[in-house]
């Protein structure tokens, strides 16, 4: 039985979550607003920034760019980090602490003076900025996140079940595979989980590295701080909040009600 | 070739791909940083190449930028503070949960699909004097005159947890999780308060979590800069913001390759002392 | 010659056609939203070239309503009618775009939507100007030539920048707290006044901040004789005032949301709150602050096209789209073009062609304190 230790850490919990989720309920709610301004009480009801979100070609091109941008940062700054990881929990190796600030430094500098520097030295290389450029520097910067959620999983993962296997007759990378990845699991969706948010809601790098032509969600926004920021905005964050907490609730509904069924 | 000798070679083809990404992309590019910082911003027109050791002098010197260096570590270690005391009871939550844990997850990183900045001035249409908090407040009778909350350091904080939370819950439940829960029961078992249970073990062994994810927090908040511009009042800035208006509005990028080198310097020493003492190495120890 | 007048006709019938209908606007429509999404989809594999590449110019603005208003009514009948694309980039600040033209390499960045003087005498100042050869611009006569002189002063030989619009940066207040009389009276001062602690605003950046320090303390704004009193009453604003707003969105929020009741403001936002419904006033006190903006063209560029492209961008249609988006009227001449209905109701709005009632700063005096009074601020700002 769970005591009032545990209730207080529920209610506590709650708590944090309403934190959280402010900021979206306000969006959400301005998503509806009839005024361009969000001053409550709200004077009224509207769908409209739906219908323009929906006709705003320039938008839905940037949200992609967004989509595409986060997915591929996550895959390869998942790989690289769940690599380095590896290397530096399971393995002996010379300068493991310098390594791991190495690893880490990403986040310490500036993200402007990132973003200059790497400007800097393309120019000196005499390459024009592209897509892959812009990947590159999203991976650069995502990596640490991976990296530091990677290994504290890592470390708590016994090496006892690696060896058992080893031992069994797996080979390293049949042991990799079938008993440490999926042990390290929620730590490579965790990693990846950041990738993706990182590279989707960053700004500053973007705005330097982005070839012409390419925006990105953030990018689109800050373009717009001058004039206005159009709530059409605040339409599609309503739009990706139910696709991402919406479908997995449907399904989850869905399941259960073909699980109820089969039993009955 | 020995056993010896391919188990040296290994950890290196791991972790080639990973820091051949990080000294092209990295390290090169931060030499054009230092060489830069040497230089001299010329009144007008092109810098002035050099050896020139004012931008260091300045930066080092001037008690201006250590005042507000250090403003900066007290903001990030006191939003580092409040997301370890918010965040750890909330990821224990999540790793002894009996619910639908990836969808926990998922809900706490929902507010990063809203975009930084919106969700940053969000704040505005909350706290604002008719913003929804003071609106519920009115309405209740509670208070006679909306109460003024915004643009000041407390809210550049506020603004900052929010941002952090996440990166400190995900890093704790990771770390959570990969606990036997048996141990626990084993405490108890053997005559531990549920607290004791906790406390010796339960803690201990979440601690990498906690750490990665404190130093997650202390880091971000330290470099940020767009959280002062959007919700403090017209003194609150911190080190990034002179980064900032250094290369960008006074287009001083001598000084500001020295100043960025500079809290590049003292976060590096911190990651530095993190991993002697807290870091994998010392952990992976310590629980082996 | 021939070539001038060949690409006016041209034009002329396009526009023309345009006008009454004849050219098909579904299909031209259709045209558009096929290339978009086409565009769309490669885009994020897209390896563009630099923009010094066969047919492509590259253009960098506000996004928003400025970019759509520039995307219809230039960009598209000028790449029908040329076939040369136009890559359609956006910035958030002019600092922001000269670090990353700076950074770039000639011939990446082509035509860019700048603050007008200020920026011009800066990237001259960088060595980044071209020469534009006017008569491949025959737009340019529709322009007030007040607008122009600024930067004939800095580039003798040529342009290197067409204007585009203006405005002023004036006092804005809620006029249920502050009366139009209390604003004419108390002037740029009421910035300054105690009254108002906690309820005032102003824009975070460092020009605005001298300017009207300057004028809070009687002076010329382009002729500061006491510096240390403007200091002073900049950092008296400092300390009564709520917040620093950095972009419009933010301006135009704290003064719906009557977070505060009086602050500088930029015209053309003002308007638009107008334009809501929202009670605020807008005054500009005696020499307030004008300023206008330009389409430069960097160093590097394809100057034909651009020349070209520029023309596009001036012509009327586009230029009052553009101004009715952004509520800052055009550089062009009222007395030569009729500017429409809405055009001539916007704040700093001039109908006689001179922009007389207007004070520009003088670019050579701000820029050459520049380096000195952007780092000293920054200083004045947090309290030093």
């Amino acid at each position: 039985m769970r005591g009032w230790g545990w209730h207080a850490i529920t209610l506590w919990t709650l708590l944090v979550y309403g934190f959280m989720f402010l900021p979206v309920g306000v969006v959400v709610l301005l998503s509806f607003n009839a005024s361009q301004f969000g001053s409550f009480p709200m004077t009224g009801l509207s769908g409209r920034w739906f219908v323009e979100l929906w006709n705003n070609d320039a938008i839905m091109r940037a949200f992609r760019t967004s989509l595409i941008l986060g997915l591929l940062t996550a895959v390869i700054s998942t790989t690289l980090g769940v690599l380095a990881s590896l290397a530096l929990v399971r393995y002996r190796v010379p300068g493991r602490n310098l390594i791991s600030t190495l690893l880490i430094a990403p986040i310490l500098v500036p993200e402007v003076v990132l973003a200059v520097a790497l400007l800097l030295f393309l120019n000196f290389l005499g390459l024009p900025k592209s897509f892959p450029l812009l990947l590159a520097g999203h991976v650069i910067f995502t990596l640490p996140f991976v990296v530091l959620v990677v290994q504290a999983r890592l470390v708590s993962i016994k090496r006892d079940v690696e060896e058992a296997a080893l031992s069994l007759g797996a080979s390293p990378v049949q042991t990799f595979f079938e008993v440490t990845l999926p042990l390290m699991m929620p730590a490579v969706a965790a990693g990846a989980l950041f990738a993706f948010t990182i590279s989707f809601d960053d700004i500053t790098g973007t705005l330097f590295w982005k070839p012409g032509g390419v925006e990105t969600v953030p990018t689109q926004i800050f373009s717009m701080l001058r004039n206005s920021i159009s709530p059409e905005i605040n339409a599609l964050g309503t739009v990706m909040i139910v696709f991402t907490v919406g479908l997995p609730l449907l399904g989850a509904a869905v399941a259960r009600r073909l699980a109820q069924r089969g039993g009955g | 070739m020995s056993v010896e000798a391919r188990e040296a070679r290994q950890p290196w083809i791991l972790l080639s791909p990973a820091l051949t990404a990080l000294v092209l992309l990295l390290f090169v590019p931060l030499l054009f940083i230092v060489v830069y910082s040497f230089w001299l911003r010329s009144a007008a027109g092109a810098d002035q190449a050099g050896f020139y050791l004012d931008n260091w002098r300045e930066a080092l010197g001037d008690a201006f930028y250590r005042d507000i260096l250090l403003g900066t570590l007290r903001i990030a270690a006191i939003t580092t503070l409040v997301c370890a005391l918010m965040g750890y009871p909330a990821a224990y939550f999540i790793a002894r949960s009996k619910g639908n844990k990836v969808l926990l997850l998922l809900l706490l990183m929902l507010p990063f699909w809203i975009s930084y900045i919106i969700r940053t001035m969000s704040w505005i249409n909350i706290l604002g004097t008719s913003g929804a908090l003071n609106s519920v407040l009115l309405s209740l009778g509670i208070v006679s005159e909306p109460l003024r909350m915004l643009y000041n350091e407390t809210t550049v904080i506020l603004g900052l947890v929010h941002f952090l939370l996440p990166f400190m819950v995900l890093n704790v439940y990771v770390s959570l999780d990969g606990i036997d829960t048996n141990l626990e029961d084993a405490a108890n078992s053997l005559g531990a308060t549920r607290w004791q249970a906790f406390t010796q073990v339960t803690l201990p062994l979440s601690l990498p979590g906690l750490a990665a994810g404190g130093l997650l927090c202390f880091v971000l908040g330290a470099g940020t800069y767009i959280t002062p511009l959007v919700l403090g009042g017209p003194r609150d800035a911190m080190f990034a913001n002179l980064v900032y208006e250094a290369i960008i509005t006074q287009l001083n990028w001598p000084l500001g390759s020295a100043l960025s080198l500079m809290l590049l310097a003292v976060l590096g020493v911190l990651v530095a002392i993190y991993n002697r003492y807290l870091g994998m190495a010392q952990l992976a120890k310590g629980l082996g | 010659m021939t070539k001038r007048i060949d690409d006016t006709t041209r034009y002329q019938r396009l526009l023309d056609r345009y006008r009454e209908g004849d050219l098909d606007r579904r299909s031209f429509l259709g045209l558009i939203g096929a290339a978009g999404m086409a565009y769309g989809m490669q885009t994020p594999f897209a390896k563009y070239a630099s923009a010094q590449s066969v047919g492509q110019v590259r253009f960098d603005g506000w996004g928003g309503v400025v970019s759509e208003a520039f995307r219809e009514h230039a960009f598209a009948p000028f790449t029908s009618k040329t076939g040369t694309e136009v890559v359609d980039g956006t910035f958030s600040g002019g600092d922001e775009y000269l670090a990353q033209v700076r950074a770039s390499q000639p011939g990446e960045y082509n035509i860019a939507h700048l603050s007008g003087v200020f920026d011009y005498a800066r990237y001259a100042n960088f060595d980044l100007t071209t020469a534009l050869n006017l008569d491949n611009i025959p737009n340019m006569e529709l322009v007030m030539t007040r607008l122009v002189e600024p930067y004939r002063a800095i580039t003798p030989d040529a342009l290197s920048a067409v204007p585009y619009d203006y405005g002023t940066t004036g006092l804005a207040y809620n006029r249920k707290y502050i009366s139009d009389e209390e604003m004419r009276e108390k002037g740029a001062s009421i910035l300054i006044d105690e009254a108002y602690k906690d309820r005032i605003g102003g824009w975070s950046d460092w020009r605005t901040r001298v300017w009207y320090g300057a004028l809070q303390t009687g002076q010329d704004p382009n002729n500061i004789e006491d510096m240390d009193a403007v200091w002073d009453a900049i950092r008296a604003h400092r300390d009564l005032a709520l917040k620093y707003w950095g972009s419009g969105a933010e301006l135009m929020s704290l003064l719906a949301e009557e977070e505060i009741y009086v602050t500088e403001g930029w015209s053309g936002r003002i308007a638009a709150l107008q334009e809501q419904g929202h009670d605020i006033g807008y005054y500009d006190p005696p020499n307030g602050f004008g300023w206008q903006e330009c389409l430069f063209v960097i160093k590097g560029s394809p100057v034909a096209a651009c020349e070209e492209l520029l023309n596009f961008m001036l012509a009327p249609e586009t230029s009052i789209a553009v101004a009715e988006g952004q509520n800052y009227p055009p550089a062009l001449d009222a007395t030569k073009v009729d500017l429409g209905a809405k055009i001539p109701t916007l704040p700093a709005f001039d109908a006689t062609g001179t922009l007389s009632g207007l004070t520009f700063a003088d670019p050579a005096y701000w820029n050459g304190n520049e380096a000195d009074w952007s780092k000293t601020f920054s200083r004045v700002q947090r309290g030093y």
